[in-house]
C-alpha cells in the first residue's frame, strides 16, 4: 500500500445501471473514507446500494462517475483508467472478500480453501494457511470439507481465505446473515479483532445490532449516505 | 494449492458426470487404439506368416502377377510354362537357399463340381516345405515320391477323395493312370492342403509337358534380400516373372486399406460424439459454477486464470479418458480380436493386436487435441462471466 492515509477514499461516487431502457441509480454520489485498522459498518435496508458500494471499493466494478482511490491506487476520477489486469492485481494484493453464504469450494478442505487465492500468484503457503485457521479458531478442522463444518466454521474459513494475501481491506457483505445470534457475535468479534491488528474492515448489513461494534457507521439509503 | 490441483478437485464436484464423460472418451479411444494396433499387428502377422512359409520369391512364366498372386492364395492353373533348366540356374544364384520347381495341372470335374489340382514336385519341394508333416508327426521322406505312381495327398485332397489309408489306389480316368497313395499330409492351413502331389517326372510325362514346369519357389538364405535377388532374377530371365511375397502382402493390405478408411470414418464420428460430450459436460459445469467463478475472480483470479482452470479441467478429463481407453483396449483386445477375425481375410494365426506403443501415443495425442478443442468454448464462456453478476447469481 502506498503511503496514502486512507485505504479507501471515495468522493461523490455514482453508479447507474442500465436495464433495457430503464436506468437504475444504485448510488447517487456517496463519500466513503476508511483508514487502516478502521472497522466501519455500512448500514441500510435492502436495495439501498450496499453491495454496489462494496463492488466498487472492492474493484469488482467501476463507478459511473466520482473519484475513487483504493490502497493508494487511483481507480476512478482524475483521468484514472485502470486495466482489468490492474484491478485483478489490486484485489489479489490488497482486498479480501467474505460473503453471506461463505462461498467455499465444496470439494476442497479448509486448508485448501484458504490457499485458493495463492493460486493466482503462483504461491503456496501451507504454514500461513494453518496459522490463519488457528487464528480464527479452527486448528481442529484443517482437513474438513465445507459439508463437514457448521455455518460459523465455514465463515471462519472464509475469513482466513480473505486474509491469506495479507490484505489492507476486508469487505464483508452481510457476513452474518446466515448465522444464529451467538455465532454472529463471534464472527463480529473476530472481525473487530482483525481491525485492531490493522486491517480496514467494511461490513455491509441491514442488521442494526451489528453497528454497535463498529468504529464508524455509514447509514445508506436510496444510494445516498445520510449524515450522522 | 495449484491450478492443476484445483482443476482436478473441481471434477470431483459431480463425480458421476465426470466418470460418465471419462468413460465415453475412453470408449472412443479404445476403439481408435484397437483399430490402429490391429492394423499394424495384422500386417506384421501377415508378413511373419509369409516369411514362415519359407517362400520368399516365386518365379513364374510372364503374365499378370496378380493372377499369379491369386493362384498362390487360392490355387488354380497357370497358363504358360518355363523350361526346367531355369531351376538350376536360379539355384546357382548367390543368396538362393532352395529353388524348388513344380508343375501344376488342373483336372476339371464338372460332374462333381470340383477342380483337382495335381502338382508335380520333387525332393526340393519337400526341403522347402519343411513344415509338412504326416499323420504320425514325421516329415515326409523323399521315398514317398520315389515310385512313378506315387501320390501324396494334401489333407483336404484326402478328405475330398475320402482316402484314409496309405497304399490305396486312385484311378484318374482323364490321364488313364492309376496311382498309389504313399502318404497323407497333416493340415497346414494353406492352399497346399488341397493339392495332389506326384513326382515331377511323372507329371511331365502324364500331362505331356516334357521338361516343363509352371513355377519355381525360392527360399533365400536372407529374406531381407528378396528385392535384390528378385531384381537379379528378372534381369537374367526375360520370359519369367518374379513375385515377391512382400508385394503380395502389399496388394492384400491395399484391400484392407479401403475397409480401414470406412472404420476410421466411424471412429472419427465416435470421437466427435465424445468431444461433444466433453464440451457439454464442461459447459454444464461452467454454468453451474458461475457463482464459484465469481468468487474466484473476487479473490484475484484473472480471466486468463479462469480460462486456464476450465481448460485444464477439460484436458484432465480427456487425458484420463484417453489413458483409460488404452488400458481398456489392451485388456479387451483379445475379445475384440476374436470379433475382428471373423471379418478379415487371411487372418494370421498369431495375435494381431499386440500392444503398440506408437499407436498408444498417437491415440493419447489425438484425444488431447480433441480435449484442447472441446475445452476452448467452455473456457471462453467461463472467462467471459462478469464477476458482479456471477456473485449475484444463485
Ligand atoms: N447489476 C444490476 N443491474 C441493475 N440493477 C442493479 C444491479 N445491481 C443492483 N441493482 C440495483 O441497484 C440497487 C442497489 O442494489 P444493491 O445490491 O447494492 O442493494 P443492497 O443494499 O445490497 O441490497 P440487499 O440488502 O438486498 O443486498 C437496487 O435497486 C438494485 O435493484
Ligand atoms: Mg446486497
Amino acid at each position: 500500500m502506498n503511503d496514502g492515509e486512507y485505504v479507501i477514499q471515495a468522493r461523490d461516487l455514482v453508479k447507474t445501471y442500465t436495464v433495457g431502457k430503464r436506468r437504475v441509480e444504485a448510488l447517487r454520489g456517496i463519500d466513503v473514507s476508511l483508514a487502516p485498522g478502521e472497522f466501519a459498518v455500512l448500514l441500510g435496508p435492502s436495495g439501498a446500494g450496499k453491495t454496489t458500494t462494496l463492488n466498487l471499493v472492492g474493484c469488482l466494478d467501476l463507478p459511473t462517475s466520482g473519484d475513487l482511490t483504493v490502497a493508494g491506487h487511483p481507480i476512478s476520477g482524475n483521468g484514472a483508467r485502470p486495466t482489468e489486469a490492474a484491478l485483478d492485481l489490486l484485489r489479489r494484493q490488497h482486498i479480501g472478500f467474505i460473503f453471506a453464504d461463505f462461498n467455499l469450494l465444496l470439494t476442497l478442505t479448509a486448508m485448501e480453501n484458504v490457499q485458493v487465492p495463492l493460486i493466482w500468484r503462483d504461491a503456496t503457503a501451507p504454514g500461513r494457511a494453518r496459522q490463519l485457521l488457528e487464528r480464527v479458531g479452527l486448528a481442529h478442522r484443517l482437513t474438513h470439507r465445507p459439508d463437514e463444518l457448521s455455518g460459523g466454521e465455514m465463515q471462519r474459513v472464509a475469513v482466513a481465505r480473505a486474509l491469506i494475501n495479507q490484505p489492507d481491506l476486508l469487505l464483508a457483505d452481510e457476513p452474518t446473515a446466515n448465522l444464529d445470534t451467538r455465532t454472529r457475535d463471534e464472527i463480529l468479534e473476530l472481525l473487530a479483532e482483525l481491525s485492531t491488528e490493522g486491517v480496514a474492515v467494511l461490513l455491509a448489513t441491514h442488521d442494526h445490532e451489528l453497528a454497535d461494534r463498529a468504529d464508524t457507521v455509514l447509514r445508506i439509503e436510496d444510494g445516498v449516505i445520510a449524515d450522522d | 494449492m495449484t491450478l492443476m490441483r484445483l482443476a482436478l478437485r473441481s471434477l470431483l464436484l459431480r463425480p458421476a458426470r465426470t466418470v460418465l464423460t471419462i468413460i465415453s472418451v475412453a470408449a472412443s479411444v479404445a476403439v481408435l487404439f484397437s483399430l490402429l494396433a490391429f492394423n499394424t499387428g495384422y500386417q506384421k502377422g501377415l508378413r511373419n506368416q509369409l516369411q514362415q512359409m519359407g517362400v520368399h520369391l516365386m518365379v513364374v512364366p510372364i503374365g499378370c502377377p496378380y493372377e499369379a498372386a491369386s493362384l498362390v492364395l487360392k490355387g488354380g492353373e497357370i497358363e504358360g510354362y518355363l523350361d526346367e533348366r531355369i531351376v538350376d540356374d536360379i539355384a546357382r544364384l548367390e543368396g538362393v537357399a532352395i529353388a524348388a520347381p513344380s508343375l501344376m495341372h488342373a483336372i476339371v470335374r464338372p460332374e462333381d463340381g470340383r477342380t483337382d489340382i495335381y502338382l508335380g514336385i520333387d525332393q526340393r519341394q519337400l526341403d522347402l516345405k519343411n513344415w509338412w508333416r504326416l499323420g504320425d508327426g514325421s516329415k515326409p521322406s523323399p521315398d514317398l515320391l520315389a515310385s512313378d505312381d506315387a501320390l501324396l495327398l494334401g489333407y483336404d485332397a484326402a478328405l475330398i477323395e475320402k482316402r484314409e489309408a496309405v497304399g490305396e489306389k486312385i484311378w484318374v480316368p482323364e490321364i488313364d493312370s492309376e496311382f498309389t497313395v504313399t502318404g497323407i499330409l497333416e493340415p497346414t492351413g494353406t492352399q497346399d492342403d488341397g493339392f495332389f502331389y506326384l513326382p515331377l517326372a511323372t507329371a511331365q510325362r502324364k500331362f505331356n509337358l516334357p521338361a516343363q514346369i509352371t513355377a519355381v519357389q525360392v527360399r533365400l538364405s536372407d529374406p531381407s534380400q528378396a528385392a535384390e535377388v528378385g531384381d537379379r532374377l528378372e534381369q537374367l530371365f526375360a520370359n519369367a516373372e518374379v513375385i515377391r511375397m512382400e508385394e503380395l502382402l502389399g496388394s492384400m493390405t491395399a484391400l484392407m486399406d479401403s475397409a480401414r478408411a470406412l472404420i476410421l470414418a466411424i471412429v472419427a464420428v465416435v470421437i466427435a460424439i465424445s468431444a461433444v460430450g466433453v464440451l457439454n459436460t464442461m459447459l454444464m459445469s461452467v454454468f453451474e459454477r458461475t457463482r464459484e467463478i465469481g468468487v474466484l475472480r473476487a479473490t484475484g483470479a484473472s480471466r486468463l486464470h479462469i480460462f486456464s482452470l476450465v481448460w485444464t479441467e477439460t484436458l484432465a478429463l480427456t487425458a484420463v479418458g484417453g489413458i483409460g481407453g488404452i488400458a481398456l483396449a489392451a485388456v479387451a483386445s483379445r475379445g475384440v480380436e476374436a470379433v475382428i477375425r471373423q471379418f478379415v481375410p487371411l487372418a494370421p494365426r498369431e495375435s494381431m493386436t499386440e500392444f503398440d506403443p506408437q499407436a498408444a501415443v498417437i491415440c493419447v495425442l489425438a484425444v488431447l487435441c480433441v480435449g484442447l478443442a472441446a475445452g476452448v468454448y467452455p473456457a471462453l464462456r467461463a472467462a467471459s462471466i462478469r464477476t458482479i453478476e456471477a456473485l449475484r447469481s444463485e
